[in-house]
C-alpha cells in the first residue's frame, strides 16, 4: 500500500482556515509558511534551493536542528532503553563539541555540530509499545520540526516508526530491530537499521557453531511467537540446516510468558544436543534461568542467536560462561578498532559501566548519518537519502560501515562470540569473548530474497 | 498426540506453577471476600516479595532470612496501605476501591523501576534447592518440588489461621456477613486491617520463593494477577479452599494447554473463567451473595 | 431565565458551549502546547470516553474492557482499508463500528448476566482475549504485534472541490466533528427516557424492573452505545496516526480510559475528556522534566490516587459544584397540563387502566388469584399450598406471624420470584411464569415494605420512572425524545404528587426527604403505573399516628375500581380498612373471613393476636 501525499490539499486548508501565523506553521505548510517563521535566517533561505518536504527546512534553525529520539523508559525493555538513551546522549555531546571519535572521521572533524547547527535533542518514552511510540515520533515531527528520529527497541517500534517517517518525509535510524522484515518486505525509502538482520545474525553464526561444536548436532528451539520470533528460527533453522544439523523440537512461546517450565520439559524430552534460545530481553532471562534449574544447559550446549544487551549481566557468567551467540557489538572490538576505544573509554567515563549494542548502534548511526549530511551539504531529506544510498564507507567504531542502498542495512561485522567462564574473565564485565568478527557482505541476504521493494525517492 | 511422560511431567508442572498460584491468589480472595476490595496491586506486593528476597539474598545467604524479611516487609506495606489508604474508601462505591488500589499498584511499580532499575536482578537458588530430581518418568528441578512442600506448608498454616482460630473464625464469618459481625460487636475496622496485612503478607511471601525461578523486574507481578482474578473466581470470591483448588486447577490448564497448542494456554484460562461466571457464577466452592 | 427561551437555551447550553471550545480551546493553548494534535489525541480519548460515561457514569457498569470494542473498530476499519476492500474511509469507520458494535452485542449478552465485579471480571477477561485474538490467530489480518500501518485518512468530495482530511489541522477539524455529534447524541440519551431508565438502574435496579423496565435489555443497550464510541474512537484513531496499533487491545487501555474518567468525573459527559487532557498533557510534560522524566508514570499514578481521594466525583463534577452559586438556576417545572385542580380531575388521571381481559372475551370472576402456590428455600417451606381469590374492587388483608411468609407470598404474587408449584391468575391472565417487569404491565404493581426509591432523584424524577413504562412499554430506545417530553406521564405525575401530598417537594432529592414523605412516595410509585390490582406491604411501618390516618385515608380513595392486597402489622388499620382477611401461619393458610369472624376465631387469636379477647 503506497502513501499517497497531501501536498495538493494541504494548500486547500491553508486557504479554508481563517487561523493566525502559528495556525498556519501548524498546519503542516510548505515553504511559504516556513518563511514566515521568525527563527529562520539566511542560511535556510539559502537552502530552499530544494523545495519544502517534511521537515525540511523548517526544522532547520539558524544555529540547531532538532533530533527526536523514541525509546523506552519504561516497561519490559527500560533497561536496554536507557542504555540507548545514554549512547545517543554521547553521540550528540560529540558531534556538538568535538572528541576522539570525530576527529578521525574527515567530515566530522570540525566538532561543531552537524553543517554547523547544533544538534538540540529530547528522548520520549515508547514504554515498548508501538502506540506511545508513534505519538512521541509525531509530535516530534509536527511540532518540534525533528529533521531525524532516532532509537527504538523492538521490531514492531521500529516497523511504525520508519513506515511514520515515510509518510511524513523524515529520516527514520533504527538501532534495535533484529527482524528481518525491517528491511524487508516492511523496508522505506526513508527508513534505516543499524543492527544485523536475523539473516545475518544466523549466517554468520552457523558456520561457527559448526566448527565449534560439530556438524551432526540436533536442536531444539525455544521461540518467542512474534515476527522477530519467527524470523529468527527461521533464519537459524536455514543456515544450520545447511551447516549439517538437524532441528527436531521448536516450542513456539506466547508473548508474556514468565514460566517456561512446560515449554523447557518439552525440549528436554527432544532428544536435542543443542538448546536455541530465541526468546529475548527479560523471556530470555527467565527462560535460561529455568533452563539450568531443570538441567538442559547441563546437558545440552547452549545457544542464543541474539543475545540481549545486558543478560549475561543479569545471569552471571557461572551460566551464560559457555553459551555461544551473536550480539550486534561488545566491548571488547576497542582491540580491534581504536575508534571503538575511545567511543567506551568516554562512556565508561560518564556511565560507570561498558556500553552495550543498544548505545554502540544509536551512537554510530547517528554519526553515519551525520556524515551523510556533511557530504549532501544540505538537510533536505532526498539529498540525505542519496548521501546514505551511495555507499560511502564511514571509518566508525564498527571499522569501515556504510548502508547497503537496496534495502537500507547497514554492512558491518556481525561478532560471533561464546560467553566466558567466571575464572576466565579478566574483569567485571569482561563477559564475552569475540570469536569472530565476520564481515558484513559476507552475511548479507541476497536482496531478491528480502522481499524489499523500496518506494521510489520522490514518494 | 503427546506421550505419557510428557503427560505426567506438565501434569506435575502444573501443580508446581498451582500451588504458587493458590497462594497468592489466597490472599487475595480473604481481602475480597473480607474487605470486598479487588486489590488491583495485588500483583506489586508479590514483586515486592521478590525485590525483598533479591536485596536480603545479596547480603547473606540465608532462605529463612529472606522468607522473614519478606513477611515482614510486605506486613508493613500491607499495614500502612490499609491504613493509609483503603480505610478512607469502605464507605465508597465498590469501583472506587478497585480503582485507588489500581493506582497505588502503578506507583509501587514504576518506584521500584526508579530504586533498582529495569534490570532483571538475580536471585539465585538456596543452597539446598539446587539440583534435579528424577522423578521417574522425567528429571524436574529440585527446588520446585521443595516449593511445593513450602507452599503446601504455607498453605496449612493460613488454613489453620482462618480455621482454628478466633481471628480466623471472625474472618470467615465477616466474608459470610459484615454486618452481623460488627453487630455482634467485633471491631470490624481492625479485622480489615488483619486480614488485607495477611492477605498482601501471602502475596509478598509468594514473591520471595518465586524469585529465583524467574526474572525479577518491576513488571512480574502484571501476568500474576490477571491470572489469579480468574483463580478466586473458579474458586469462589471469598474462599480459601476455592483460592487452592483454583489455583491448582489454573495451573493444570495452563500447563496441560501447552502439550497441544501454547498459543492458546492464556485463552483457555480466561474461556474457563467465563464459563464458570455463567454457569456457576459463585465458584466451586464460593458463597452465594458476593456480588 | 424563566419561560420558554430560558429553558431552551438551558437545554442547549451545553451544546453551545462545547461547539465553542472545540473551536477556541486550540487556538488559545495551541501556542503553548505545541501543535493541535495533542487535541485530537484527547478528543479520541474523549470519544472513547463518552460512551464510557454513559456505561459506568449513568448505568453503574464498571467495565475493564473497553479496549475490546475499541480495538475492534480500529482494526475492522484498518483492515478494510489497508487491504483495499473498500476505498472509502467513511465506509470503513462505519463497518469498523458496526463489527464493535457486533462484537458488544456478544460480550454484553454474556457478561451482563452477572452484576457488580463479576461483571466487570467479564469484560476485564473480554478484553484480554480480545487482544489475544489480534496477536496470534487473527494476526494475518491485524498484523499481529505489528499493528496495521498504512491507514488512510478520508476526504470530502463536493462536486469538483476535495477536501482531504490528513495533516494536523484537518485531523482535528475531523475528529472533533466526530466527538461534536457524539456528545450530541450522548446528550440526547441523558436527557431521554431512556437516560432516566439507565440512572435509575444505577440507583435501585430491582425497583427500575419492577416499574415495568426492562433492565437486561437497557443494560445491553448501552453497553452497545458503549461499543459505538469504542469503536469509533478506535477508527478515528488508526486513521489519524496513519497506524493501528495492537495494544488498543490491551488492558492497559481499557485502564488508561477508566482512570481518565475518573479523574474527570464519571457522572458527566466531559469528565472523560477532561481526564483525557490532564493524563496526556501532564505525561508528556513529565517525561520532560529532568528530575522526572522515567518517573512521570509514578506521578501521574499519584496524582490519579489523589485525585479519587479528595475529588471522588471527579474534577468536572466539584468545579461544577463550586462554581454553581453562579450559574443560573435551571427552571424545573415541567409542562403541567392539569393545574392543582380538583380531586376529582386527579382521580380520573390515576385511574386504572383498561383491565386485561382474559381469553374468550368475559371479564374474569377474581382480580387475583392465586392457586394452591407453594415455595421452598432449600428446607424451608416458607409458602405451602396458599390458596386466594380475590373478586374484583375488593380490600382484602394478610396477617400473620413474623417469618408466616407474608413477604414472600407478596413477592411470589408480584413475580420477584419463581414459584415452586401452584398457578398464579391475574383478571384470569396466567401469569405463573412471567416475569416481574411483565407484571407491572399486566397492571399489577406494589409497594415495599422497605423503601425501595431512587435516592438521587427529585420526587418528580421517581415518580416519571414509575409512570414511564405504560407508556413506553418494556424496552423503547427513544433517544431523542426528552424523559419530560411526555404530557400524559407528566399530567399523571403532577396529579400523583399531589394526591400524596407532595406537590411542594416535587422537585427535592429524595435522600433529604422525611421518613413519612418518602413512605407516601413509596405508595406513590406503585400507583404510578395506574395499577388494577395494587399489593401494599406493610404501607404504615415506622409513621406517626398522623401519618397513619393520612395513608389509611390514602389507601381507601385508592379503592374504586382498584383491588387491594394489603399485609399490615397494625391490627386496627387491618380490621378498619380491609373486607376479609387471611391469615398466614408457619407458610400456608391458618383462617380466613371477614373481620369479625377472623377476631373470633380461637386459632388465630392463639397464634397471633395474643390469645386473648378482642
Amino acid at each position: 500500500m503506497s502513501y499517497k501525499p497531501p501536498t495538493k490539499d494541504r494548500r486547500l486548508a491553508k486557504v479554508v482556515l481563517p487561523v493566525s501565523r502559528r495556525g498556519l506553521m501548524k498546519a503542516g505548510l510548505g515553504a511559504s509558511a516556513g518563511l514566515l517563521l521568525p527563527r529562520m535566517g539566511a542560511t535556510a533561505l539559502a537552502q530552499t534551493k530544494y523545495p519544502a518536504l517534511g521537515t525540511f527546512p523548517a526544522g532547520v534553525g539558524d544555529k540547531s536542528v532538532f533530533i527526536g529520539g523514541v525509546m523506552p523508559l519504561t516497561g519490559p525493555y527500560s533497561a536496554s532503553g536507557k542504555d540507548m538513551q545514554l549512547g545517543f546522549e554521547l553521540a550528540v555531546e560529540h558531534l556538538n563539541k568535538g572528541s576522539r571519535v570525530t576527529e578521525q572521521i574527515p567530515t566530522l572533524k570540525k566538532g561543531n555540530g552537524v553543517l554547523g547547527k547544533t544538534i538540540q535533542f529530547q528522548v520520549a518514552d515508547s514504554q515498548t509499545k508501538p502506540d506511545p511510540a508513534v505519538e512521541a515520533a509525531t509530535r516530534f515531527i509536527r511540532d518540534n520540526k525533528a529533521v531525524m528520529l532516532t532509537g527504538t527497541v523492538n521490531s514492531a517500534v521500529s516497523i511504525a516508526l520508519e513506515k511514520l517517517g515515510q509518510r511524513e518525509h523524515v529520516i527514520v535510524m533504527i538501532g534495535n530491530s533484529g527482524s528481518n522484515d525491517t528491511t524487508g518486505k516492511d523496508c522505506q525509502r526513508y527508513g534505516f537499521r543499524a543492527q544485523p538482520s536475523a539473516y545475518m545474525a544466523a549466517k554468520a553464526l552457523a558456520p561457527v557453531l559448526a566448527k565449534e561444536l560439530g556438524k551432526d548436532k540436533k536442536a531444539a528451539y525455544l521461540v518467542p511467537d512474534y515476527t522477530y520470533g519467527h524470523s529468527v528460527y527461521d533464519s537459524m533453522k536455514q543456515f544450520t540446516e545447511q551447516a549439517g544439523w538437524k532441528t527436531v523440537g521448536q516450542q513456539l512461546v506466547p508473548l508474556g510468558t514468565s514460566d517456561f517450565s512446560s515449554y523447557l520439559l518439552n525440549i528436554g524430552n527432544s532428544g536435542a544436543d543443542v538448546f536455541v534460545n530465541v526468546a529475548f530481553g527479560a523471556d530470555a532471562t527467565a527462560s535460561t534461568k529455568q533452563a539450568q534449574q531443570f538441567g538442559i544447559l547441563s546437558k545440552m550446549k547452549y545457544v542464543v542467536p541474539n543475545i540481549s544487551q545486558f543478560q549475561a549481566k543479569e545471569l552471571g557468567a557461572a551460566i551464560m560462561g559457555g553459551t555461544y551467540g551473536t550480539q550486534a557489538w561488545w566491548w571488547t572490538e576497542e582491540d580491534t578498532y581504536p575508534l571503538a576505544k575511545s567511543f567506551v573509554e568516554d562512556f565508561e567515563k560518564k556511565n560507570n559501566y561498558k556500553p552495550r549494542w543498544g548505545a554502540s548502534e544509536v551512537y554510530i548511526q547517528m554519526l553515519v548519518w551525520a556524515d551523510a549530511v556533511e557530504r549532501a551539504g544540505t538537510f533536505y531529506p532526498i539529498e540525505v537519502i542519496k548521501a546514505l544510498e551511495a555507499g560511502h564507507k564511514v571509518n566508525s567504531i564498527y571499522g569501515e560501515v556504510y548502508y547497503r542502498g537496496d534495502d537500507h542495512q547497514m554492512v558491518r561485522p556481525v561478532p560471533v562470540m561464546v560467553g566466558k567462564k567466571p575464572s576466565e574473565m579478566k574483569g567485571p564485565e569482561d563477559f564475552f569473548q569475540v570469536l569472530e568478527l565476520v564481515p558484513g557482505e559476507q552475511v548479507l541476504p541476497p536482496i531478491a530474497e528480502t522481499g524489499c521493494k523500496m518506494p521510489p525517492i520522490e514518494s | 498426540m503427546p506421550t505419557l511422560a510428557q503427560f505426567l511431567s506438565q501434569a506435575f508442572n502444573g501443580v508446581a506453577l498451582g500451588s504458587l498460584l493458590a497462594l497468592i491468589a489466597s490472599g487475595l480472595s480473604i481481602i475480597l471476600g473480607t474487605l470486598g476490595v479487588l486489590n488491583f496491586a495485588h500483583g506489586a506486593m508479590f514483586m515486592l516479595g521478590s525485590y525483598t528476597a533479591f536485596v536480603v539474598l545479596g547480603h547473606s545467604d540465608s532462605f529463612g532470612l529472606a522468607l522473614l524479611l519478606g513477611a515482614l516487609v510486605l506486613m508493613i506495606v500491607g499495614l500502612a496501605t490499609e491504613r493509609g489508604l483503603i480505610r478512607f474508601y469502605y464507605s465508597r462505591p465498590k469501583e472506587d476501591q478497585i480503582l485507588v488500589t489500581f493506582g497505588l499498584g502503578i506507583m509501587i511499580v514504576e518506584a521500584v523501576r526508579y530504586l533498582f532499575g529495569g534490570l532483571s536482578q538475580p536471585v539465585p537458588l538456596p543452597s539446598w534447592g539446587q539440583g534435579i530430581v528424577n522423578l521417574g518418568f522425567f528429571l524436574y528441578p529440585l527446588y520446585r518440588v521443595e516449593v511445593i512442600g513450602i507452599v503446601a506448608a504455607l498453605l496449612l498454616a493460613f488454613y489453620l489461621l482462618l480455621y482454628r482460630t478466633r481471628i480466623g473464625l471472625v474472618v470467615r464469618a465477616g466474608i459470610e456477613d459484615p454486618l452481623m459481625v460488627e453487630l455482634l460487636g467485633t471491631h470490624v475496622r481492625r479485622m480489615f486491617m488483619i486480614v488485607f496485612t495477611i492477605g498482601a503478607m501471602a502475596a509478598g511471601i509468594a514473591g520471595v520463593i518465586y524469585a529465583p525461578l524467574a526474572a525479577v523486574i518491576p513488571n512480574m507481578g502484571e501476568p500474576f494477577l490477571v491470572e489469579c482474578f480468574v483463580v478466586i473466581v473458579i474458586g469462589g470470591l471469598g474462599s480459601f479452599p476455592g483460592a487452592v483448588v483454583g489455583g491448582i486447577l489454573v495451573g493444570e490448564i495452563l500447563s496441560l494447554t501447552t502439550l497441544f497448542d501454547p498459543a492458546y494456554a492464556q485463552a483457555a484460562i480466561y474461556a474457563a473463567m467465563t464459563l464458570v461466571l455463567l454457569i456457576r457464577p459463585r465458584g466451586l466452592f464460593g458463597a452465594m451473595g458476593r456480588a | 431565565m424563566a419561560g420558554r427561551n430560558g429553558r431552551l437555551l438551558a437545554r442547549w447550553m451545553p451544546e453551545l458551549a462545547m461547539t465553542a471550545a472545540l473551536v477556541l480551546l486550540p487556538f488559545a493553548f495551541g501556542a503553548w502546547l505545541g501543535s493541535v494534535d495533542l487535541f485530537t489525541r484527547i478528543l479520541i480519548w474523549g470519544i472513547f470516553g463518552l460512551g464510557f460515561a454513559l456505561l459506568f457514569g449513568r448505568s453503574g457498569l464498571l467495565s475493564f474492557g473497553q479496549a475490546a470494542f475499541y480495538g475492534t473498530g480500529g482494526f475492522v476499519t484498518a483492515y478494510l482499508l489497508t487491504s483495499g476492500t473498500l476505498s472509502s474511509v467513511w465506509l470503513a469507520l462505519l463497518a469498523g463500528i458496526a463489527a464493535a458494535a457486533a462484537f458488544s452485542l456478544l460480550v454484553g449478552f454474556l457478561a451482563l448476566r452477572r452484576v457488580g465485579i463479576y461483571f466487570t471480571m467479564i469484560t476485564l477477561a473480554f478484553g484480554e482475549l480480545s487482544y489475544f485474538l489480534e496477536n496470534s490467530p487473527l494476526s494475518r489480518f491485524t498484523g499481529g504485534e505489528n499493528g496495521l500501518p498504512g491507514v488512510p485518512a478520508p476526504s470530502l468530495q463536493l462536486g469538483s472541490f476535495v477536501y482531504s482530511f490528513s495533516g494536523s489541522w484537518p485531523s482535528y477539524q475531523l475528529v472533533a466533528g466526530f466527538f461534536f455529534v457524539g456528545f450530541l447524541f450522548a446528550r440526547f440519551v441523558v436527557l431521554s427516557p431512556v437516560g432516566a431508565v439507565l440512572t435509575g438502574i444505577r440507583q435501585n435496579a430491582e425497583r427500575t424492573a419492577a416499574l415495568g423496565h426492562d433492565v437486561g435489555a437497557y443494560k445491553l443497550a448501552v453497553f452497545a452505545i458503549a461499543a459505538i464510541f469504542s469503536g469509533c474512537a478506535g477508527g478515528l484513531l488508526g486513521i489519524f496516526q496513519s497506524y493501528m496499533p495492537p495494544d488498543a487491545f490491551a488492558l492497559d487501555t481499557s485502564g488508561q480510559l477508566v482512570i481518565q474518567t475518573v479523574m474527570g468525573g464519571a457522572g458527566t459527559l466531559i469528565g472523560p475528556t477532561v481526564g483525557a487532557a490532564i493524563w496526556l498533557i501532564l505525561r508528556d510534560l513529565l517525561q520532560q522534566l529532568p528530575a522526572i522524566g522515567s518517573l512521570w508514570e509514578f506521578v501521574l499514578g499519584a496524582v490519579f490516587v489523589l485525585l479519587i481521594t479528595f475529588m471522588p466525583s471527579g474534577i468536572v463534577a466539584t468545579i461544577m459544584r463550586a462554581a454553581s452559586p453562579f450559574w443560573p438556576r435551571r427552571s424545573q417545572a415541567s409542562v403541567a397540563t392539569v393545574s392543582s385542580a380538583d380531586s376529582a380531575t386527579r382521580q380520573a388521571l390515576l385511574a386504572p387502566l383498561r383491565l386485561p381481559v382474559a381469553p374468550g372475551g368475559a371479564p374474569a370472576r377474581y382480580a387475583l388469584e392465586a392457586q394452591d402456590v407453594s415455595k421452598a428455600y432449600g428446607g424451608i417451606h416458607a409458602v405451602e399450598g396458599v390458596s386466594l381469590a380475590l373478586p374484583q374492587g375488593t380490600l382484602h388483608a394478610i396477617i400473620g406471624p413474623n417469618g408466616a411468609g407474608k413477604s414472600t407470598f407478596l413477592r411470589l404474587l408480584k413475580r420477584e420470584e419463581s414459584i415452586d408449584s401452584g398457578k398464579i391468575l391475574l383478571h384470569g391472565v396466567d401469569i405463573t411464569t412471567a416475569d416481574v417487569t411483565a407484571a407491572y404491565q399486566y397492571g399489577l404493581s406494589k409497594s415495599y415494605q422497605i423503601n425501595q426509591l431512587f435516592p438521587l432523584l427529585t420526587v418528580r424524577q421517581n415518580l416519571r420512572l414509575g409512570a414511564l413504562a405504560r407508556q413506553r412499554g418494556r424496552l423503547r430506545l427513544d433517544v431523542f425524545r426528552a424523559a419530560d417530553g411526555f404530557p400524559k406521564v407528566e399530567a399523571l405525575v403532577e396529579a400523583l404528587s399531589e394526591e400524596l401530598g407532595l406537590a411542594e417537594c416535587a422537585d427535592v432529592v429524595v435522600n433529604t426527604l422525611a421518613y413519612g414523605e418518602k413512605r407516601r412516595l413509596e405508595l406513590g410509585l406503585a400507583l404510578a403505573s395506574q395499577p388494577s390490582v395494587l399489593l401494599l406491604d406493610e404501607p404504615l411501618a415506622g409513621l406517626s399516628p398522623a401519618e397513619r390516618d393520612d395513608i389509611k385515608k390514602l389507601i381507601r380513595s385508592l379503592r374504586k375500581g382498584r383491588t387491594i392486597l394489603l399485609v399490615e402489622h397494625d391490627m386496627d388499620a387491618v380490621f378498619e380498612l380491609a373486607e376479609r382477611i387471611t391469615v398466614l401461619h408457619e407458610g400456608s393458610k391458618l383462617a380466613e373471613g371477614t373481620p369479625k369472624e377472623i377476631s373470633g376465631d380461637p386459632q388465630v387469636r392463639e397464634a397471633y393476636l395474643g390469645g386473648m379477647a378482642p
